[in-house]
């Protein structure tokens, strides 16, 4: 039985075909990496995934029905943390305004949630004062604090110095192993090979293959996706 | 050369009641206006990125009319002649006052949408798009996270825009207003000690206008997040250049 589950997925920007047609199903647990050149249509499948973006056709389900606000927790290549707010007011902002929750319980489990990706002694500096590994850091506490059933990471190691790529990754793969399911859009390919229960490649709208990661990158199936991992290794 | 300059009607203008009231006025004239600008201004910035052609069409007009004719010509309009198309206007609750209040407010509405587009515009629309990812409503974002980071970008250019409105209650004295530019006008009249007269006034502009960019500078740096002590060189954008000569 499948958590999250995108049927017939299918986008138009303008006269451009984004996604045609993509249907694929994440079990709990799993976690999926999405790898693809840029336009192949992974950061908009993981927007309709989470809602952010109505499919033009096709339907995205989350345990069998419509995901509710907050269910699907999303974390962007550029972290997107609230520039007004403190670390510990990020990561409060969805218990206080989404859940309702009283400031004082948001506070207790935002700070429960921060210490788990080692930034509670940051909690009242501003995203500014971050560096950008701890800012992705935070805005994954911000994601979890809302106990979503399913966690997308659309490339949040991207934007990050080489050197600040390992704290994300490492609060990624603990988060896997605590049984997270995760769909994760990334051209870690380390990351893919250590975590990953299947690698899937993306291109023109399409998922092209699917493949558990040994088998993924030993022998890929498709022509472009052992020309993509040429380029990418 | 200052001879005729004296000392004591100098005093006497600025210490006198009609000053003190006039300045009273026209600081009381300019918060209104500011107040309900800044109101009206933001739902014509909304409207202006509005999916109705209607509504894009209506703020258009709108801003078109109140920046294209002189703002003496609203205000007397306002005054004059509201009264004879709308039976209304023709009670004794329209002041002069209330007046020169609607005028400015209106005028002033249609500056202050330009900035306050530009300002909620000047937001990462990432910042938005992570308030829907944790199922934020619209109108809550805009409240909690996109107009609050638009406070800071605004404040340079709102301050301008407060002391162009400030100058502007000096058109009132035209509706008979007792404003500061009145005071200052009774007083010569009956002493015909034009510079005093007018070395008075110009003092209450400038106090007043001082008050209002140490207020400015405080309100700044509650708008700037971070939490040390933020840096002087860290300030603002640079304000665009808006000539209100013409106004």
């Amino acid at each position: 039985m499948s958590v999250l589950r995108a049927y017939d997925v299918t986008k138009w920007y303008g006269d451009l075909e984004v996604l045609r047609g993509v249907t694929f199903e994440v079990e709990p647990g799993q976690v999926k990496v999405i790898i693809g050149p840029s336009g192949s249509g992974k950061s908009t499948l993981l927007r309709c995934l989470a809602l952010l973006e109505e499919p033009d056709r096709g339907e995205v389900s989350l345990e069998g029905r419509r995901p509710q606000p907050g269910e699907v927790g999303m974390v962007f290549q550029r972290f997107n943390l609230f520039q007004n707010m403190t670390a510990l007011q990020n990561v409060m902002c969805g218990l206080v305004e989404v859940r309702r929750l009283s400031k004082k319980d948001a506070r207790e489990q935002a700070i429960e949630f921060l210490t788990r990706v080692g930034l509670a002694d940051r909690a009242s500096q501003y995203p500014d004062e971050l560096s950008g590994g701890q800012q992705q850091r935070v805005a994954i506490a911000r994601a979890l604090v809302m106990r979503p059933k399913a966690m997308l990471f659309d490339e949040p190691t991207s934007a990050l110095d080489v050197e600040l790529v390992r704290e994300v990754l490492d609060v990624m793969e603990s988060l896997a192993r605590e049984g997270m399911t995760m769909v994760v859009v990334s051209h870690e390919l380390r990351f893919a090979h250590h975590v990953a229960s299947s690698v899937l490649m993306m291109d023109e709208g399409r998922i092209v293959e699917e493949a558990p990661p040994d088998e993924f990158f030993a022998s890929p199936k498709e022509e472009r996706t052992k020309r993509f991992l040429s380029l990418v290794e | 050369m200052l001879a005729s300059f004296s000392l004591h009607l100098f005093w006497d203008a600025l210490s006198s009641r009609p000053f003190w009231r006039g300045a009273l006025l026209a600081i009381e004239i300019t918060v209104v206006s500011f107040v309900v600008s800044i109101v009206i201004g933001f739902f014509l910035a909304l409207g202006r990125s509005s999916r109705s052609r209607a509504v894009r069409g209506g703020v258009f007009l709108y801003t078109w009319i109140f920046r294209a004719t002189p703002t003496l010509l609203q205000l007397l309009f306002i005054w004059d002649a509201l009264p004879q198309i709308w039976p209304t206007f023709r009670h004794s609750w329209f002041t002069p006052f209330l007046a020169a209040a609607i005028a400015l407010s209106l005028n002033e509405a249609a500056y202050m949408a330009e900035i306050i587009r530009s300002g909620l515009l000047s937001v990462d629309p990432g910042q938005e798009l992570a308030g829907r990812a944790l199922g934020m409503p619209r109108r809550r974002i805009l409240r909690r996270i996109i107009v609050p980071q638009a406070v800071r970008i605004v404040i340079p250019p709102m301050g301008n825009e407060f002391i162009t409105l400030l100058k502007l209650t000096s058109l009132a004295s035209v509706i008979s207003v007792t404003e500061l530019l009145t005071a200052a006008q009774d007083y010569y009249s009956t002493t015909f000690s034009y510079t005093e007269a007018f070395a008075a006034a110009a003092l209450y502009y400038l106090v007043i206008v001082s008050v209002l960019m140490l207020v400015q500078s405080r309100i700044e740096r509650r708008f700037t997040f971070t939490s040390r002590t933020r840096k002087r060189t860290a300030a603002a954008p640079a304000v665009p250049a808006i000539s209100h000569d013409a106004r």
